[in-house]
Formats: C-alpha cells, structure tokens, sequence
C-alpha cells in the first residue's frame, strides 16, 4: 500500500487538486460559501494595495479633469448657486412631510424598520470575474455592515452587500445576474421585479402583467416589497417595453439611474428589519 | 520558494487588476493575470510544484471574485495541466509565444467560469452576454502576459527543453 502511495504519490496529489474543489462548486459550493480565516488574511492583504492605489489613481485624475473643469467654472457655479436655491426650497417642503409621515406613522403604531446613520464608504476595486457583478469597498463588519444591507447613491441603488469581512465588505451590484429587486413604476405604481440583464450596465424589468400600462422613460422604484431595499429609491429609467404575443408578463429594458462605472462612494443603510412579533408588540 | 513568490505575485496582481478594470470602467471585462501565472508555471514548473502553485492562485482568484464558489481552484489546476501537456509538443518559452498560450488559455478558461456558472444558476440567459467582455479580456491578457514576462523569468527562469515534436 505505501509503496503503491509512493509510486503514485504525483498523479494522487494532481487529482486530489483537481477533483476536490470540484466536488465541493458542484455539491454546495456554487451557491457561495461563508469566508474562512484563509480568506479573511488574503482580503486583509489585499485591501491596502487597493486603498493605495485608489487613492492614487482618484488623485491624478481629479487633478487632470480639476485642471479640466477650471474652464467655465463661473458659469458652473451659478447654474449651482440657482439650483442650490431651489434644492433648499424642496428640502424644506420634504422635511414637513417626513415630519408629518413620522408622526402619521407613531399613531398607527408603524414600525417596520428602524434605521440608524448611514455608512459612508470608498469602492476600492471591482471584483475579479465577469461573473459576479461585484465591487468591494473600504467599510467591514468592523464598521457595522452587514450581509444583505442595502448600498446606495443620492441617485440610487447601487447593490447589496453579499460579504463583509474585517474592514471591507463586497457589494453585488443590481447589474449582476443574480440580483432581484422588488420594484414600482413612479406613474403607474404597476409593480414588478428588477434583474440585472447580464451585459454590466443594463436591467431587466420581470413579471410586469400585460395588461399593465408601461412606457419608455417612465421611472422605476424600489417596491419595498423584497425586504432589503426601503420604498421610494430610485433604480433606474425603462428605455424599451417588450410585449411578447403570449404569456402572462411583458418585459422591459432598464438602464440605472446610477452609473456604476463612475461611482467612487457609496452610501450603505443599516437597516435593522424587525421581525413579526416585534411588530406585533409595537402595535400593542 | 518559488511557490510562495508567485502566489504573492498573483495576490498583488489581482489587487492592482481590481483597481485599474474599475478606473477603466470595463463592465463584463477583467484582465486575467492569474491565468498567465497559471500558464507560466505550466510551461515551466514540474508538475506537484505547478498543481500546488495553480490551486493557491485559483483560490486568491476565488476569494477577489467577492463569491467564493471553489470554481476557480478547479479551473486554474484544469488550465495548468492543460498548459503543462501543450508545453510537451509546443515550445512557448519566448514572449510572444508565452502571449499567446495565455491568450488561449484566457479563452478556455473565460469559457470553462461560464459553462459552469451557466449550469448551476438559474440566470441562464442573462449570462450569456457576460460573454460578450471575452475577446477583449482575452486581448488584455495577453498583454498583460507580455509585460509581466521579465518578471516572471526572474522568479523562474527555466531551462530549454530537449528538442521534441514542432520544438
């Protein structure tokens, strides 16, 4: 037995390298696995030379395109000084309604969420295969971020975190294949799900009845209905309807309202959903 | 020795590809630098040193990938056996034939992720044009083979072959 282990000790090794990794994408492992130690010291490693990096690179060009941007700075800045104005305008009318909506709600007893600051973080890098739309920043379980968090813009959903390890976490971006948001049409309220179509800067808008009234440009939410992401964030604009001659569902082409190549910091809300019977107390 | 230097090569390596696809905004294209580690240790390397060397690469190319799935290992010690027959009957020792072979292997394995991605998601459809960030990726790579050929000859310079079938 030994020496037939040590006739056959090369192939043995080779295969065992081959076959075992293998084994386990195939058994449970393609569904992802949770990181180990191993793990958790190669994105440590890791981590420092993208944060380095990112720096360096977000320097050199902000002094290119700042040099850049120089021409026609004044007359920039008073398109932003009018359009300051109107935003502090609107920001006044919606703090009465939140203040309102707030008080509605602490009289019907409503607590489906609770919500406390949002994290503020850095992409520092986009993940290594084509085939998870992923990118990774610099806020961990360290910084309070949790798996299945929602990751935002001011102009809207960027993603989810699907991992997070000591000080960075990975986002899954709603342009990956496997992402599925619940989400609203603005004018219609008509709901459906949003997917990511594959290609890295479109969507898929799913499961819209046929009857349902959508157009070009008509604006797309999040529902709130798929207990990640809270009501009301913008995901994107339909740009094409599909309406098949059978089937139940007609389909649409989205393209996000964020650009997600151009996104250096995202927002990430640490939504802590209550359950059931807290709600139930709640309402007692 | 040898092991350790190229594993920390190809960590340093897809930390650098991270950034520079994202400051590019490439969406479905990525540069794959482990591959042409993977190549060059199959060209060169004997085999328990390149199977070693192959899996510790594909697994640092796992864990970057943000899922971990072990799909990687697997398909970096496939690409190294694959790499380590051809080096039998083709000599791909200079740049441009080093280039090449990574340019090919670029494809396989670019094909192999899909295949099996495709076959255990439920995301079928939508995955095929994750295929469409391939020709470019395959170009991007081997380039990347190419410039990383000095370095990679210092941690393992080789010895020719004795002249064999098309040597």
């Amino acid at each position: 037995m030994f020496s037939f282990l040590q006739r056959w000790r090369e192939p043995i090794i080779v295969v065992a390298l081959l076959i075992a990794p293998m084994v386990s994408f195939l058994s449970s492992g393609h569904r992802g696995r949770e990181p180990n130690m191993v793990d958790s010291v190669v994105l440590a490693v890791s981590r420092p030379i993208q944060v380095a990096l990112t720096w360096s690179f977000s320097k050199v060009t902000g002094a290119v395109s700042g040099y850049i941007a120089l021409r026609g700075a004044h007359d920039e800045a008073q398109v932003c000084r009018s359009q300051l104005a109107e935003s502090h305008a609107e920001l006044n009318t919606l703090k009465e309604a939140e203040a309102e909506n707030l008080r509605l709600k602490r009289a019907l007893g409503y607590t489906e969420t609770t919500t406390e600051p949002e994290i503020l973080a850095r992409i520092i890098g986009v993940n290594a295969s084509p085939q998870s739309q992923s990118v990774r920043i610099d806020r961990g379980e360290r910084d309070g971020v949790r798996v299945g968090m929602p990751v935002v813009t001011p102009d809207g959903v960027v993603g989810q975190i699907i991992r997070s390890v000591g000080s960075s976490a990975d986002v899954m971006l709603l342009t990956d294949t496997a992402s599925r948001i619940g989400a609203l049409v603005e004018r219609t309220r008509v709901r459906g799900s949003v997917a990511g179509a594959g290609d890295g800067h479109q969507l898929a808008l799913e499961f819209v009845r046929r009857e349902d009234d959508l157009v070009d440009n008509d604006v797309v939410l999040t529902s709130g209905t798929d207990g990640v992401f809270p009501r009301g964030l913008r995901i994107g604009t339909v740009q094409s309807v599909n309406r098949p001659t059978v089937g139940m569902f007609l389909g649409g082409r989205v393209s996000p309202t964020v650009d997600i190549d151009r996104v250096e910091e995202v927002l990430i809300i640490p939504i802590v959903r209550v359950s059931t019977a807290e709600r139930r107390e709640g309402v007692r | 020795m040898k092991f350790l230097s190229l594993t920390a090569l190809a960590l340093v390596l897809l930390s650098i590809e991270a950034v520079v696809v994202k400051s590019f905004g490439f969406d479905v294209t990525r540069i794959d630098v482990s591959v042409a580690i993977i190549v060059f240790i199959g060209l060169r390397g004997t085999t328990i040193e390149g199977a070693f060397t192959s899996f510790a690469v594909g697994y640092l190319l796992d864990v970057l990938t943000g899922r971990s799935t072990n799909l990687y290992p697997f398909l970096a010690v496939l690409v190294f056996l694959i790499a380590k027959a051809t080096a039998q009957l083709v000599d791909g020792r200079s740049r441009i034939a080093f280039a090449i072979f990574t340019a090919g292997a670029t494809f396989g394995h670019s094909l192999l992720a899909f295949l099996f991605t495709w076959l255990t998601s439920r995301s079928g459809e939508g995955r095929v044009l994750t295929l469409s960030g391939v020709p470019l990726q395959v170009l991007l790579s081997a380039l990347a083979a190419a410039l990383l050929y000095p370095i990679l000859q210092k941690i393992e310079p080789g010895e020719r072959p004795k002249p064999g079938v098309l040597q």
